[in-house]
């Protein structure tokens, strides 16, 4: 697949990287299935299984596309969400620069990406929240800000779909906390390229 | 300005000017004019006065309040001047007064100051005939006057019937006489002889016309505190607030600050063919779109300036230029109201219900026109009176009314932004209209926490605790409000902080007073910010 031949990849290879148990594979999940049953397009998920899913470095590996997938593995990520530090060190080798690197802040400290890298303190936004478990949840509203690789109502109504009955209004409130952080780390990032840092004009 | 659409009520009366003239050299000059019969116009009234040095700031708005459309100061050529500054005095005073009535949309040409020599008898007739022509081209101003009611024969016959209904709404036979307002009333604190539940048993013993407990009726700060601590939760603020108005239909008149100057200029606001003429100081740097949704209203700031400005360094417009440059940080660019008004909270909270009912029926009709979602305002008075009180009065909005601090502290909270460090230890001053009034002792300090200073230390007393900064609605200002700004600015000082943050203009007008105080040199003094502009300064995106 040619990268200079348009803007919109028609084929998006995302891996989704951290511990077992923070819901990486869900994560995987919902953006897989809001990719297809959502936004009407081609996804497939493999998902990391034994040791890994319970503890060590797990990971979710989805492809999105427009055309029929034929080999479900992802050799290149243009996308790599990662939120652990053990996670990151794994697939870091592969980002090239036209990749996007998202990270949990507080859980992946080091990182030299060669491509744009945005951060979000996913976790502690959780906590914030209430339940340290939704940081998933907020790491899927904040990829969805992002990399815009699936609509915003296809991730919210998967999302919904996917979490427990009873935490529906819980896990809205934490897709949209980090829909609204991606929004305003676009933002951020557009008004400091203009050099507009602060609120008084330079 | 002329406006195009006056009411008939305004539009047929005869002209009236208002000549006040200096005893000294230009009456001589009015007195030949007289001797010779010859045709001063019948328009013009004047007051002799000894010096129009003395014919302040006040006395000059106050003319027009009460139905003047042109005020001439006419005093001694400079360098003939009796006493010596006066002409310097009265034209400094017709400056600022000038510009007032310029903000106000009544026209600055509508008051001038002249000079003239006792032998300038032809040259102060030309004047007045070039002044009066002039005013007649504009037309009368657009200030409406109401009338005053009669004096009742006895004043101490305050009608049986209303102060028992207010006893009865405000309950305050439930007062068990237990001192807890007093022992929390800051202006008890400070020595005044002042009792919250004294007035309470004034109102139940018919007492309400003798006069100390008038004087204490008019000083309450209406603060709210006792009201925070009463187990009886007897709510004072508004019970005075009611009384007031009550004291005011039976003619008694308050203490007004600053010589009333504030409160003829928000009278004059329930005139309404008066359009005032405001924001065109507006920095360049700011974005504004007159069609957008949402409106940010200003407040008084701008008049308090140009009054204040006479002695005190205060600059309260700067807060909402700020307010206005953080909504454009967040991509909202307001619209403003060229011919806002003010709120009306110091009329109602001096007692005048009637002009605040007025001004707040003629907001209420312009804002609801207007096809807006939102309104945002930084100022906490604008804030309570149009959130909680045109409401409670039965004036609904068609708007949402939010305070700059919950729009701030929901974008905040979005993320991506943060705040460079403020290299100074802070201190807070609550504004009592937003923290126990209306409960939201929180808001400024959810805002507070996410700055970055080298400490922030609360005063000793804060928050629903909070002291006043000395005055609310302009009313009763005197040396214990003095001694409770010097108290607080000591306990501002004793948190070792170095910027004192407030939030209502109000508050920096107050302290920063208290801080002149010649006596003590610069052991008040200590930078003083408004929180809005302190966000400004130090918010960027990450």
């Amino acid at each position: 697949m040619s990268t200079t031949e348009n803007t919109v990849a028609p084929q998006q290879e995302i891996i989704v990287t951290g511990f077992g148990g923070q819901g990486i594979v869900l994560a995987g999940r919902i953006i897989g299935m809001a990719a297809s049953l959502g936004d009407n397009k081609e996804s497939t998920l493999t998902q990391a299984y034994g040791p890994e899913s319970r503890g060590g470095a797990c990971n979710a590996q989805v492809i999105i596309s427009d055309r029929p997938i034929h080999y479900p593995y992802v050799k290149t990520p243009h996308i790599l969400v990662a939120m652990s530090q053990a996670g990151y060190d794994k697939f870091a080798e592969l980002l090239t620069k036209d990749s996007i690197l998202l990270t949990d802040q507080d859980l992946v400290p080091t990182t030299s990406a060669p491509c744009p890298h945005y951060e979000v303190p996913a976790t502690r936004m959780a906590e914030g929240l209430g339940h340290k478990m939704m940081a998933n949840i907020i790491m899927i509203g904040f990829f969805t800000a992002i990399t815009g690789a699936i609509s915003k109502k296809a991730a919210q109504d998967t999302v919904l779909q996917s979490v427990p009955k009873g935490s529906e209004e819980k896990n809205t409130k934490a897709f949209n906390k980090g829909f609204d952080y991606g929004v305003s780390t676009l933002k951020g990032k557009e008004k400091r390229a203009a050099g507009k840092t602060g609120a008084i004009a330079s | 300005m002329m406006q195009p659409n006056k009411s008939a009520t305004t539009m047929n009366r005869p002209n009236k000017i208002i000549l006040f003239l200096c005893n000294w050299g230009p009456h001589a000059a009015f007195l030949s004019l007289q001797d010779e019969k010859r045709d001063i116009p019948e328009e013009v009234l004047m007051v002799r006065v000894p010096c129009t040095g003395r014919v302040d700031r006040s006395l000059l708005l106050k003319a027009f309040a009460m139905g003047a459309d042109g005020v001439a100061l006419v005093g001694c050529s400079p360098g003939t001047c009796r006493y010596g500054s006066g002409t310097l005095i009265a034209s400094r005073n017709t400056q600022d007064t000038s510009k007032i009535l310029d903000l106000m949309g009544i026209g600055q040409e509508r008051l001038r100051f002249a000079t003239f020599l006792p032998e300038q008898a032809d040259d102060l007739l030309d004047f007045l005939h070039v002044f009066l022509n002039d005013i007649k081209k504009m037309g009368p101003t657009t200030i409406t006057t109401s009338p005053t009611g009669p004096a009742p024969s006895d004043q101490r016959a305050l009608p049986r019937e209303d102060v028992a209904a207010l006893i009865a709404k405000y309950d305050i036979h439930a007062c068990q006489d237990c001192g807890k307002c007093s022992s929390a009333c800051p202006l008890a604190l400070v020595g005044k002889p002042f009792s919250a539940r004294g007035i309470a048993s004034a109102v139940i013993n018919n007492d309400l016309y003798k006069s100390d407990v008038e004087e204490n009726v008019w000083s309450c700060l209406t603060c709210g505190l006792c009201y925070e601590r009463c187990p009886s939760a007897v709510n004072f603020p508004d019970f005075i607030k009611e009384l007031r108005h009550l004291y005011r239909k039976n003619t008694i008149q308050g203490e007004e600050a600053h010589g009333g100057f504030l409160h003829s200029l928000m009278r004059s606001m329930a005139s309404r063919d008066m359009t005032p003429n405001r924001w065109r100081n507006l920095p360049e740097d700011l974005q504004i779109d007159q069609e957008s949704p949402v409106l940010f209203y200003g407040g008084c700031a701008p008049y308090f300036d140009i009054f204040f400005g006479k002695h005190l360094d205060v600059h309260t417009e700067k807060i909402l230029f700020d307010g206005i440059r953080l909504l454009n940080f967040f991509d909202v660019h307001p619209r403003l109201l060229g011919d806002e008004r003010c709120c009306g909270h110091d009329l109602l909270w001096s007692g005048e219900q009637k002009h605040f009912g007025q001004v707040a029926r003629l907001n209420v009709e312009r804002l609801n026109s207007l096809g807006i979602t939102t309104m945002i305002t930084t100022c906490p008075e604008c804030y309570m009176t149009f959130k909680t009180t045109y409401p409670s009065q039965g004036l609904q909005l068609n708007f949402e009314v939010v305070h700059l601090y919950d729009f701030l502290e929901q974008e905040i909270d979005r993320g991506a932004v943060q705040f460079s460090a403020l290299d100074q230890v802070i201190t807070f001053q609550d504004s009592c209209r937003l923290c126990r009034l209306e409960s939201r002792a929180e808001l400024p300090r959810q805002l507070l926490n996410r700055l970055q200073p080298t400490r922030f230390s609360e005063m000793r007393e804060s928050g629903n605790a909070a002291m006043c900064c000395g005055n609310t609605a302009w009313t009763g200002c005197d040396a214990f409000s003095k001694a409770m700004q010097v108290k607080r600015l000591q306990q501002a000082r004793e948190t070792g902080a170095d910027l004192l943050i407030t939030s209502c203009p109000k508050c920096q007008i107050h302290l920063r007073c208290a801080m002149q105080d010649p006596f003590r040199g610069d052991e008040l003094q200590m930078e003083m910010l408004d929180l809005t502009s302190v966000i400004v300064k130090t918010i960027q995106w990450k």
